[in-house]
């Protein structure tokens, strides 16, 4: 169990590496100077918000909220710069209404029961409309200099965006290896009746993962603002459905309870790499969704047939791996 | 006395009441509402949510789902542009462009049945893949990405502008669909084994039904429901355009959903799912006349989803076996 687990970062590692290895020896320029700090400063947006994706991925449920819960994040940010608000309160507000956005979700996944897909699908359509009545239709320009400078002040050679998206996925990685609370997640996700007998509060658990997920779209709408500097109606469009792409990429099962959070870090810098290495490549930026789906089925197909492979190896039949066995067939089921 | 009432407890029964309730609601908004005219011809502007709805209801009872539906929809409007372009009649580029969507939908439905993969990451994956291959094609042909491709003949503009017997075309397209996926699902062999699938795969498999070749048909459906929808999109607007139908997964899931479809499977009609899809798009329809902008609007869609979902989640059993009892005690 612990060697598959462990399989399913390094295959991504290995992934991102050969990725730079070969582009890099098509074009140096990619592995050359800045480029590769670049490639990590370009992808901490899907970075925080895989992490908080993968808490709820954790607990076998889905978020396809967090694109327009950071739009109306990223809105509202601005709207109270502009006004001339100073930075404290802007970051406090614009977290509650993250907060309130997962805890919105997560109440109704949680104690409602309506299924996840379906609730945050329908929260998408809602924070979408928001957040273009919030704007008025129009674009959020003049964000006051001080906040676009963050993005470029660096401490210890690196931007404070990426100390922001290091910082995030550490605590995170902590929290979900060391703390009971954290442990939740995973039981929950593998199996939420027995978490429950067990005395687990799985409700609560769920709606904790869902508010986290909503807090990591309010600060990737933060580090939006910082970088991009005005914030255009279609901010977060579509991006739920990379971020849920980057940490399937980076391991973490849609049927819960596998996975880790720097896995779906490194999905996301892998997604963003597919996309700046075609400058490097001169391919026309068109092709990008072409490439990026077609890898993203090349890996999970192949993940996928991995796994049966190693469930049905002879020598992994030992008790050890058998542990894991269950989690297997329940993915069996759920997936047919 | 107890069939009427469970007649009337049916939820299609509910939607059509929900949607006299809407029209009476937005004629009492705007008098304008209520002309007939403009009803039967605003159905020009959502017909297509139907038609990619439609079919997508097999996929759900099997208990997937098919993100991929509105890159479908942008692929085989761009494939039309770019066959006509390139000096193939109209019809036969049509043609085409049907079967790529239905080739899109077996892509979808082979990976799904021979891997371990969820259906909403194939499909996540294929729409990047088909809105990419879209892109690649328009880009491909001078026309940079998001660039229209217009000017197409007359008579395949007729096609969802036109009229026949008075009534719009697209709305022929509709009824016509609703009445084969109805029969295919209710009355055919196919149709039963779907409700198999959805509702235990393994006792399908054990059962001696080939769930796999069953999987790939829905999804092949959903493919061609969405290829036909992208046609019809492509006639209305005269313009074929690869991001075409690219914000219409919402709709199209929620017209499944409200329309009684479980989204864990097993359970779910075509009349349903029609009917929603009208109440839907009247409802965008009337709060456009209300003033409101699309975006706005997909605030209250997002709400009738939670709220939808809601109501099919009570327990509405009890209220059923309470009004018989009352019933029966009269």
């Amino acid at each position: 169990m612990a060697r598959i687990m462990k399989g399913r970062e390094a295959s991504i590692v290995i992934l991102i590496i050969a990725f730079i290895a070969i582009v890099g020896s098509i074009n140096s320029k990619f592995v050359e100077g800045n480029s590769l700090l670049l490639l990590l400063s370009s992808s901490i947006i899907l970075f925080i918000l895989a992490i908080g994706q993968s808490f709820v991925l954790l607990t076998a449920e889905i978020d396809v909220s967090v694109g327009s819960t950071m739009g109306l994040c990223a809105a509202i940010c601005g709207l109270l710069l502009t006004g001339g608000m100073s930075v404290w309160p802007v970051v406090l507000i614009v977290l509650l209404v993250g907060a309130a956005a997962g805890l919105f979700n997560g109440f109704g996944v949680a104690y409602l029961k309506i299924p996840a897909i379906i609730m945050t699908l329908g929260t998408l359509g809602i924070l979408r409309g928001l957040m273009i009545i919030t704007t008025g239709g129009k674009w959020i320009e003049d964000i006051p200099n001080f906040f676009k400078k963050l993005s470029t002040e660096s401490f210890l050679g690196l931007p404070i965006p990426i100390w922001i998206g290091l910082i995030l996925v550490a605590a995170a990685y902590l929290m979900l290896r060391l703390t009971r609370f954290g442990r939740y997640f995973y039981a929950v996700g593998d199996n939420a009746d027995g978490a429950r007998l067990i005395g687990i509060p799985v409700a609560k658990v769920k709606m904790i993962a869902f508010m986290l997920s909503g807090i990591s779209a309010s600060i990737a709408a933060m580090v939006f603002v910082m970088n991009i500097g005005f914030i255009p109606n279609q901010t977060g469009n579509g991006m739920e459905l990379q971020v849920i792409a980057a940490a399937v990429v980076g391991g973490v099962s849609l049927n819960g309870g596998l996975g880790t959070v720097w896995g779906a870090g490194l999905g996301a810098i892998f997604l963003t790499a597919i996309n700046s290495s075609l400058i490097y490549l001169k391919i026309p930026a068109y092709w990008n969704n072409a490439i990026s789906g077609l890898l993203l089925l090349v890996i999970v197909i192949s993940n996928s047939k991995f796994q049966d492979y190693l469930r049905n190896a002879p020598f992994k039949r030992t008790a050890f791996v058998k542990g894991g066995m269950g989690k297997d067939e329940k993915a069996d089921q759920s997936s047919a | 006395m107890k069939k009427q009432i469970n007649l009337l407890l049916r939820w299609e029964m509910a939607l059509v009441l929900f949607l006299i309730v809407e029209i009476i609601f937005f004629s009492m908004m705007n008098p304008q509402f209520l002309n007939v005219t403009n009803l039967i011809f605003s159905m020009n502007d959502y017909v297509y949510i139907g038609l990619a709805a439609i079919p997508m209801t097999f996929v759900i009872i099997t208990g997937g789902i098919d993100v991929s539906v509105g890159s479908v929809i942008g692929l085989t409007s761009i494939s039309i542009g770019v066959l006509w372009t390139n000096g193939m009649e109209v019809w036969l580029a049509v043609l085409i462009a049907v079967a790529i969507s239905a080739c899109a939908g077996a892509v979808n439905g082979g990976i799904i049945a021979y891997s371990n993969v969820q259906p909403l990451v194939v499909t996540l994956g294929t729409m990047f893949l088909f809105s990419g291959i879209a892109l690649v094609i328009s880009g491909g042909n001078s026309a940079s990405g998001y660039e229209g491709i217009s000017g197409f003949p007359d008579a395949f503009v007729q096609l969802a502008n036109g009229l026949t017997f008075g009534l719009p075309n697209p709305l022929y397209f509709l009824i016509f669909f609703l009445l084969l996926f109805a029969v295919i699902l209710s009355l055919t062999r196919y149709g039963r084994q779907v409700f198999l699938v959805g509702i235990n795969m393994k006792a399908a498999v054990y059962s001696g039904i080939r769930a796999k070749f069953i999987l790939i048909w829905a999804y092949v459906l959903a493919g061609v429901g969405g290829g036909i929808s992208g046609v019809i999109l492509t006639s209305y607007f005269s313009s074929a355009r690869a991001d075409l139908g690219a914000e219409a997964v919402l709709p199209v899931i929620t017209a499944v959903v409200l329309g009684g479809t479980s989204i864990t499977g097993g359970k779910g009609t075509v009349l349903g799912t029609g009917i929603a899809s009208v109440v839907i798009g009247m409802m965008q329809y009337g709060l456009q006349m209300m003033s409101m902008t699309s975006q706005e609007t997909s605030v209250v869609v997002g709400f009738i989803l939670i709220i939808a979902v809601l109501l099919r989640l009570a327990k509405w059993n009890n209220i059923r076996s309470f009004v018989k009892f009352r019933s029966h005690a009269e």
